[in-house]
């Protein structure tokens, strides 16, 4: 019918935005060029921010960013949680793919926050909660995002 | 100069502030409460849902007219009786920024009090709320709503995220979220994926005796298997467990105490509001329970007077966004044991999942429990419910929370 297409107007706005990660999340990926983590520790509570954050919540201060509180972190980590979909997360969802990825919640050793990271070399049904996971980067790391391509099953698969 | 003024402030606070606490009016306001201690009752004393649909066929505009209209003719009220109007909208659904502009003349605020809650339309109650008790507004508009056949609902959930890290990553959305929500609260409790689609199954099955419930989320018929070979939306929740955006629009109407009386014999009055939120990292949150809806039942149960939920409340209108979320957000407010369903009604209209109406779902929990009370639930009426709890919330995994006491219109 006609009138379906006049009803419908598309939208033809195209807005980029720029986010300036800060001088914490600057540390952060400083330290992935040199597959590294780098997280930062609460001075008054211990807690161990993986990526770093300028401020704690709980002790609602600013941590300073110095050397002190700055903390090497192993690559490995505990998987907390995970899910798996066939949608992609950032389009419509229409359909599945015949892609299944897993998504993780993983608690690097040394910090008390978790990062959520694909779980990659296993399938859903051999996983479970607690287990050990080991970082896999990317080929050529250049301090971005995906230089952590994601985790694998520690120990080798 | 300074120390002028330092001088004099101090000298002239103390009597003004005496004054204004023995004015004739805030006494009476207090009096005519129900308890002494208790908040000033806000009365509900109009409404309209517009049935929800997959897509509705007609545009914002016309939804949200159709809305406050029918809200104050069902309370035979005028635009001009109106002092105030709150929406509930979200810009990145409206597909532009500040979206309440293009709705002034629909939604009858033009040359009002007017303004608008980036949330959940239970939220802008709570703003509407305070428009009231300021003493300032007789007849508040709230309405809220989105169409969402028009937008990408999943990746506006994605924009949420940090974009320094998580949004660049792509993996976190509502449904990723729900399924790290629902994996917890499975692992924590013990509890089966069959425990969890058998609220999805109630859910349904209520949805289909409530004439303004998605037509398809209406299911009689419905089994457990058949929620659970619905297909993985994200693991362990499948299709038929999450409560599917759709289009729609909703509107209640509040008013202070005494104005309330004018206007009807039954207001619904609103005893009591809690509201919390926890942390934005999901890294950092026990997914298994939900520690906004503790503080916020807390809240809202004091201030109503209420010690023992399970016996003091007759039925529950719960914002799920998942069919999980209906056990974990009762846990939080008390009326079941962790990993149990409720031991009062929860959700008799069939809750979020009968339509989620995205910025109108929590405030059509409170119109809900306005028809429980006034007993114009029909075939989902439960018998001599006098005292309600309705819900909203927003975020990934029931991020912030909102619970309302909503009790019937005895004067």
């Amino acid at each position: 019918m006609v009138r379906k297409q006049i009803e419908i107007a598309e939208g033809i706005v195209r807005a980029d935005y720029e986010y300036w990660v800060g001088k914490y999340m600057d540390k952060f990926y400083e330290g992935l060029e040199s597959q590294k983590f780098i997280g930062i520790k609460c001075p008054t509570c211990n807690k161990v921010y993986f990526p770093p954050r300028k401020v704690c919540g709980d002790c609602f201060k600013t941590i300073p960013l110095e050397d002190a509180n700055l903390v090497d972190l192993a690559t490995t980590g505990t998987l907390i949680n995970f899910t798996a979909t066939n949608y992609a997360v950032s389009e419509r969802r229409k359909k599945k793919s015949e892609k299944t990825t897993i998504i993780g919640l993983i608690k690097i050793d040394g910090s008390d926050t978790a990062i959520i990271t694909p779980v990659l070399e296993t399938q859903e049904s051999d996983i479970n909660i607690g287990m050990k996971v080991e970082v896999v980067w990317d080929k050529k790391p250049v301090g971005s995002p995906d230089d952590i391509k994601g985790f694998k099953p520690a120990g080798g698969t | 100069m300074g120390k002028k003024l330092s001088a004099k402030s101090p000298a002239t606070k103390p009597v003004v502030k005496q004054e204004m606490k023995q004015k004739p009016a805030r006494q009476q306001a207090t009096q005519a409460s129900k308890k002494e201690g208790t908040m000033e009752r806000v009365g509900i004393v109009g409404y309209c849902q517009i049935k929800p649909s997959l897509d509705l066929q007609m545009d914002r505009y016309e939804a949200a007219f159709k809305a406050v209209r029918g809200a104050l003719d069902s309370a035979n009220l005028k635009r001009k009786d109106l002092t105030s109007v709150i929406s509930a909208t979200n810009d990145y659904y409206d597909g532009r920024t500040i979206s309440n502009c293009f709705t002034v003349e629909p939604s009858g605020s033009y040359l009002k009090d007017e303004s608008k809650v980036e949330m959940d339309g239970a939220y802008a109650v709570l703003y509407g709320m305070m428009r009231v008790l300021s003493g300032n507004h007789k007849l508040v508009a709230v309405w809220g709503g989105s169409m969402a056949s028009g937008f990408p609902y999943e990746v506006t959930t994605l924009l949420t995220t940090d974009p320094t890290f998580d949004r660049t990553k792509e993996l976190l959305n509502i449904m990723t979220a729900g399924g790290f929500q629902m994996r917890a609260y499975m692992e924590k409790f013990g509890i089966s994926a069959e425990d969890i689609a058998n609220i999805a199954v109630k859910n349904r099955k209520n949805a289909a005796n409530n004439e303004f419930a998605l037509p398809e989320s209406q299911d009689a018929d419905i089994t457990v298997e058949k929620v659970l070979e619905s297909g993985v939306l994200s693991s362990p929740v499948t299709e038929l467990m999450y409560s599917r955006p759709c289009d729609g629009m909703a509107c209640v109407l509040l008013a202070p105490e005494k104005q309330a009386l004018k206007i009807t014999n039954s207001p619904v009055w609103i005893t009591g509001v809690g509201y919390s939120q926890e942390q934005y990292y999901l890294g950092e949150r026990d997914l298994s329970k939900s520690l906004s809806m503790e503080n916020a039942a807390k809240m809202a149960f004091k201030t109503a007077g209420i010690t023992n939920p399970k016996k003091e409340i007759d039925v529950a209108e719960l914002f799920e966004h998942f069919a999980h979320e209906e056990l974990i957000l009762s846990n939080a407010i008390g009326i079941s044991e962790p990993g149990s369903q409720s031991e009062i009604p929860v959700n008799p209209s069939g809750g979020a999942m009968s339509g989620n109406v995205l910025c109108a779902t929590g405030l059509v929990r409170i119109i809900e429990c306005a028809k429980q009370i006034k007993n114009e639930a029909k075939d989902h009426q439960i018998s001599g419910a006098k005292r309600a709890l309705a819900s909203g919330q927003i975020g990934f995994c029931a991020q912030n929370n909102i619970l309302y006491v909503l009790e019937g219109g005895e004067k």
